[in-house]
């Protein structure tokens, strides 16, 4: 939660070099890396209305301009509009020699949008009432349609020409001595070279007049500089880009507009391209069909308290470790300049070790064959800006968390595990978390008043035990890995 | 950074069998239509309107002190008609918020003084930030952060919203103590 309201206190290092906190990072499994959010593409998983809910296939969502065709928004304040009732009272002609008091109005209902926020309405903007409570709303046009559909046509047939000569270059045949096709060339490049317009090709028929610059201005209106601007008539500019166009100038010109639609991502990690992250395909739930965020198979670390922070001078600093995996795990702390080379470890077979090993650095195991895959783009890591300010003592002994057990939560008997923990190094142990102390030294030349916070840095190595089968081992791997981490501990309090 | 432990007074709180805690300073009007699903902490002067239509929450709910949960009405030709108000598991009001939704989903943060419109749906997973303005019918959609007045997305959330609330919940009732005196 403290993710999401609070400052980042907690930094890991992805392998890219940024610092992301472990609520924003993925972990993944194929890789065994960390992965940020700048190292996993992207990808639309599905388009959704926030408004409706409804989602909606990409082919649809193009012909529909990533709009859906059945929520609006006021044109005025962005809001959804909704859809009102009202009664018109039909009258009734009264027939020639009939009373005209047996001439019921027949109530007819109709509908019209409203904002429920600015109190705008469709019948302020002059649409007319609709008989149905949904569609039928006219639709704004375009003035320039037919100038915008020739021009769209016409980039398509340019398209499909230079996809045309493309694949046609692709599958010709290497023929050295292919004069005649050196000759079209040739002859295209010395028409083009003199300045001759090339050959005339039946498709540039269709090609739509260019637009024409001119410099003539139509003149101001002469009242504008005697009429008083009134502003509340005349569009802001958000509302004059919220429908890029029409762009009225008018308020009583502004038409409801499409809602845009949402997306849902997947994220996919860029190395193996393997999926990280995927959604359900229901936009309604809050569920994931694959789910390797960090937060579920990274140890978390927080800072439970710290004592008064003074340069030079040791101080306790209390972190609570937990264990969100469904495997015991060991945490080590290591000082920031270990390299961080992952040492695989397996329990059975020792000469597997050496092969996975190499095989990892040479390459990651890839899912599609080598013509589909693109290849990766290897950033070069970024350079870590923070820099530690504080010494920290590492503890000797490894910290032992149990797996994760939601159903200890509801256990009164209290924990079964025995673990002989230093009671000067662990403080507190419940289920998958552990508190543990840590002594720091903030560095002597931190002064108090210049805001500058105490950060420091480890590497934590954890066991980590990969379960997904390969066809090289079959058995659940466990691998020891290590990350980068930064804290920001708090202010210097008084001086030395 | 772990939560603080919150103190309460034994003597003001009422604690039910399900482990719903009731501060004795509240407004809860019409209590028969109010149903709280368990482990719901209800905190003093919060106002909770079950007069006027029925009031559900799921488990875990966190009510903070002066906010106000009152069921939306709807206008029709003749008068006007209350709904049903229905809260999620994992909810947390801030103080002072003002909430008139129909349908509060699961896992939602809702700060300090926001004011959730008439008949808005939040769905589940979704963050209003203290101060927000949710305009009337509106639609929170999952994973999305809202701020401001009108209140709009300003942000996605992390996919890992739903463990960071359910453990924001959790531990918020586990370190809500009596006074021990």
């Amino acid at each position: 939660m403290s993710y999401l309201n609070q400052p980042d206190y907690v930094c890991y290092v992805c392998n890219c070099g940024s610092l992301k906190p472990i609520s924003k990072i993925y972990f993944c499994r194929h890789c065994s890396k960390i992965r940020c959010g700048y190292c996993v593409c992207q990808e639309v998983d599905s388009h959704y209305c926030p408004n409706c809910m409804e989602n909606l296939p990409s082919s649809e969502v193009r012909l529909k301009k990533n709009k859906c065709s059945n929520c609006f928004k006021c044109p005025c304040c962005f809001q959804t509009l909704s859809t009102r009732a009202g009664h018109v009272p039909l009258r009734v002609a009264p027939a020639d020699g009939e009373d005209s008091k047996d001439v019921k109005t027949t109530p007819k209902k109709v509908y019209y949008l409203s904002c429920s926020l600015c109190r705008w309405t469709s019948r302020d903007a002059g649409i007319p009432d609709q008989s149905m409570a949904t569609g039928g709303w006219p639709e704004q046009e375009n003035p320039h349609t037919s100038r915008i559909n020739a021009l769209i046509d016409y980039h398509k047939i340019l398209a499909s020409i230079e996809k045309q000569q493309s694949e046609r270059k692709k599958f010709r045949p290497k023929h050295p001595y292919m004069q005649i096709a050196m000759f079209r060339i040739t002859s295209a490049m010395v028409r083009k070279h003199i300045g001759h317009p090339t050959k005339p090709t039946t498709e540039s028929t269709d090609q739509p007049s260019p637009a024409v610059a001119s410099t003539e201005v139509e003149e101001l209106p002469t009242d504008i500089f005697t009429e008083p601007v009134e502003i509340t008539k005349i569009t802001t500019l958000e509302q004059r880009l919220q429908q890029p166009d029409v762009q009225t100038e008018n308020v009583n010109e502004l038409r409801p507009q499409h809602r845009q639609l949402l997306v849902r991502r997947s994220q996919r990690c860029r190395v193996c391209e393997h999926n990280l992250c995927k959604p359900d395909f229901c936009s309604q739930s809050a569920k994931f069909k694959i789910q390797l965020a960090a937060f579920y198979h990274v140890p978390e670390v927080r800072i439970v308290t710290c004592e008064p922070l003074r340069p030079g001078k040791s101080s306790e600093l209390l972190l609570k470790f937990c264990n969100p995996t469904q495997h015991q795990t060991q945490v080590v702390l290591l000082p920031l300049d270990t390299p961080m080379t992952p040492i695989l470890t397996i329990v059975d077979e020792k000469e597997e070790v050496k092969q996975d090993n190499a095989q990892q650095e040479s390459e990651s195991p890839n899912l599609l064959p080598s013509i589909v895959r693109q290849v990766p783009v290897v950033e070069e890591t970024k350079p870590i800006r923070i820099i530690a300010n504080a010494d920290v003592v590492f503890p000797q002994n490894c910290l032992i968390l149990p797996r994760r057990d939601d159903a200890a939560e509801y256990d009164d008997t209290g924990d079964t595990h025995n673990f002989q923990d230093d009671p000067k190094f662990v403080i507190w142990r419940k289920g998958n978390k552990a508190v543990i102390k840590l002594h720091v030294t903030p560095h002597e030349n931190i002064k108090e008043n210049n805001n500058q916070p105490v950060v420091i840095g480890f590497v934590m190595q954890y066991r980590y035990v990969n379960t997904i089968t390969t066809l090289e081992h079959k058995a659940p791997q466990k691998l020891d890995l290590k990350v980068k981490l930064y804290l920001t501990i708090g202010n210097i309090v008084g001086s030395a | 950074m772990e939560p603080q432990d919150v103190y309460y007074s034994k003597a003001e709180y009422v604690e039910t069998a399900s482990g719903n805690k009731v501060s004795r300073h509240t407004v809860l009007c019409g209590s028969q239509n109010i149903v709280l699903h368990g482990k719901v902490i209800v905190q003093s002067d919060a106002i909770i309107r079950g007069d006027l239509a029925n009031v559900r929450t799921g488990r875990y709910c966190i009510i903070s002190k002066n906010a106000i949960i009152r069921p939306p009405f709807k206008k029709f030709s003749r008068g006007v008609a209350f709904f049903p108000l229905t809260m999620g598991d994992h909810v947390f009001v801030g103080e002072r918020a003002v909430i008139n939704a129909a349908i509060v989903g699961s896992y939602i943060y809702i700060g300090k003084n926001a004011v959730i419109g008439r008949r808005c749906v939040l769905k589940d997973c979704c963050y209003i930030e203290d101060g927000a303005v949710v305009p009337p019918e509106t639609v929170i959609p999952s994973f999305t952060r809202f701020a401001g007045n009108p209140a709009k997305c300003v942000e996605d959330l992390p996919e890992c919203t739903l463990d960071l609330m359910l453990e924001f919940t959790k531990n918020y009732y586990q370190h809500f103590l009596p006074l021990s005196a």
